[in-house]
């Protein structure tokens, strides 16, 4: 009876392993998003996104906290997390998602979709994403960009200050994935 | 026999197990990648002031607050003409982010033409996990000069000397967000004056001050602030300072509402020195309204 827990164990221990080799991260992925208007244009940056890859099914996600958005106006960076995104409710935004037809083994650049479910305020969608990714021999470089609707994402924005804020927001990302080893 | 069960079941629990594994969520395996930095609360108060005095919120460095604070009343039974109201009292103000914890501001006020000077110093932040300090204290200092007498009134302090017309305001701002919406401070504050006309004046006073914010959503606040003063003056009759108020932002500009009874905006005159109570007769209440401009003198490059 012992022997046998011990190698459920041991099965558990090298399944985990084996797992974990397929995995590529990033702990400094960089997220920018810019709303451009007649009025005023607002742009953000976070470098310290995180994201994971999970070759062996070609999974990917990606989690921030919407509070390390570095704006060019402190007060904006308050606005941003106090009266829109509601950070203190809704600290981070996430993204669970799958790449499309993606051969991890070919090296170069492949221009793939992902598809999957962002969340941000709370609020998931389902979005698809063109992404470019490079394989330099054993580290992916994930890079594109997409746009968002704010009133998706419920969002209140008050009607005075509605001509300040873009409908359609840009985002843009750069990560660098490296092995993933715990 | 049960030896064969016993067996299958681990079997099973093994499946089980492995498959989790597999499937284990990937978001999972990032929210435990996340560095254990410290996330401290933004916000407890929108602005630098709660409603009339002072709150623990500092603008961050290279901020230049453009302040103009207004007070309207009427004088009772009064014949004049005045537009919207019998009085007005001004104050005009700078008031600039030296760093992120420390800001000096400076201004001048029409009524008693007081003329104050401050330095306000975030000492502690609060913390939103566990551990850390669970509120913010900021300290806070300034020096008033009025140069004016307060005719036809009496007037609290000497007009011999340059120093006879100074007084001084020491405040310890303690406040916790509790949620989002809702914010509290408690502000012990020590005021000495640098003269007095009268001998059973206290040249130095204690006051403890209360005020709250509750957010009605992303943009407007109720705010309410009472400040109870330990040991008032003898010479003339004082009553503690009130105020109901609604902020407003927008954008750079934040819009403050007050429902007072104090006509001075210097947090020496308006703690110790307010002659009417908080009632809704001519001469005691007090209208008030802040305009605050934000400017970004240092943007970052994000």
């Amino acid at each position: 009876m012992n022997k046998i827990i011990g190698i459920i164990f041991l099965l558990m221990n090298f399944t985990d392993f084996d797992v974990k080799s397929d995995q590529f991260i990033t702990r400094q992925g960089q997220v920018s998003f810019f709303s451009y208007t007649s009025v005023e244009n607002i742009e953000a940056k976070n470098n310290q996104v995180l994201s994971i890859i999970d070759f062996s099914k070609n999974e990917i996600a990606v989690s921030m906290l919407m509070n390390a958005f570095v704006f060019k106006k402190s007060l904006m960076h308050e606005h941003f997390n106090e009266s829109y995104i509601e950070s203190d409710l809704y600290p981070k935004a996430t993204f669970e998602g799958s790449i499309l037809d993606f051969d991890p083994l070919a090296t170069g650049t492949q221009t793939k979709i992902i598809k999957g479910e962002l969340t941000i305020h709370g609020i998931t969608k389902e979005i698809e994403i063109k992404t470019s990714i490079e394989n330099n021999n054993g580290t992916y470089l994930l890079n594109g960009d997409f746009e968002l609707i704010v009133k998706d994402f419920d969002i209140k924005i008050p009607p005075i200050l509605a001509p300040n804020i873009a409908k359609i927001i840009s985002v843009k990302f750069r990560f660098e994935y490296q092995p993933y080893e715990k | 026999m049960k030896n064969n069960t016993l067996f299958l079941l681990c079997f099973f629990i093994l499946i089980g197990f492995s498959t989790s594994i597999h499937g284990q969520d990937l978001l999972e395996t990032l929210e435990k990648e996340y560095p254990d930095t410290p996330q401290y609360e933004i916000a407890t108060f929108k602005s630098t002031r709660i409603s009339i005095g002072h709150s623990v919120e500092n603008r961050k460095k290279g901020v230049l607050e453009i302040m103009a604070m207004n007070r309207f009343w009427n004088i009772p039974n009064y014949g004049g003409q005045s537009f919207v109201a019998d009085k007005l009292s001004s104050r005009l103000a700078l008031e600039y982010g030296i760093s992120d914890r420390l800001t000096f501001g400076a201004g001048a006020t029409t009524l008693e033409g007081v003329y104050d000077g401050f330095l306000k110093y975030k000492l502690i932040r609060q913390r939103k996990s566990k551990g850390g300090s669970p509120f913010s204290v900021t300290l806070f200092q300034n020096t008033s000069y009025r140069s004016e007498r307060n005719e036809p009134f009496v007037d609290i302090n000497l007009f011999d000397d340059f120093t006879d017309q100074l007084a001084f305001t020491s405040q310890v701002l303690i406040a916790h967000k509790f949620t989002p919406q809702f914010s509290l401070q408690v502000s012990p504050t020590f005021i000495h004056r640098g003269s007095s006309a009268f001998e059973e004046d206290p040249h130095n006073q204690f006051a403890i001050g209360i005020g709250g914010r509750y957010k009605l959503g992303g943009h407007v606040s109720i705010v309410s602030e009472y400040y109870y003063l330990a040991n008032p003056l003898k010479s003339i009759d004082t009553y503690d300072a009130f105020s109901l108020g609604v902020n407003w932002e927008l954008s750079d500009v934040m819009l403050q509402f007050q429902l007072t009874n104090t006509r001075s905006m210097v947090e020496d005159a308006f703690i110790t020195q307010t002659p009417n109570n908080f009632n809704f007769k001519d001469g005691n209440f007090v209208f008030g309204f802040n305009a605050i401009f934000v400017l970004h003198l240092n943007q970052k490059k994000p």
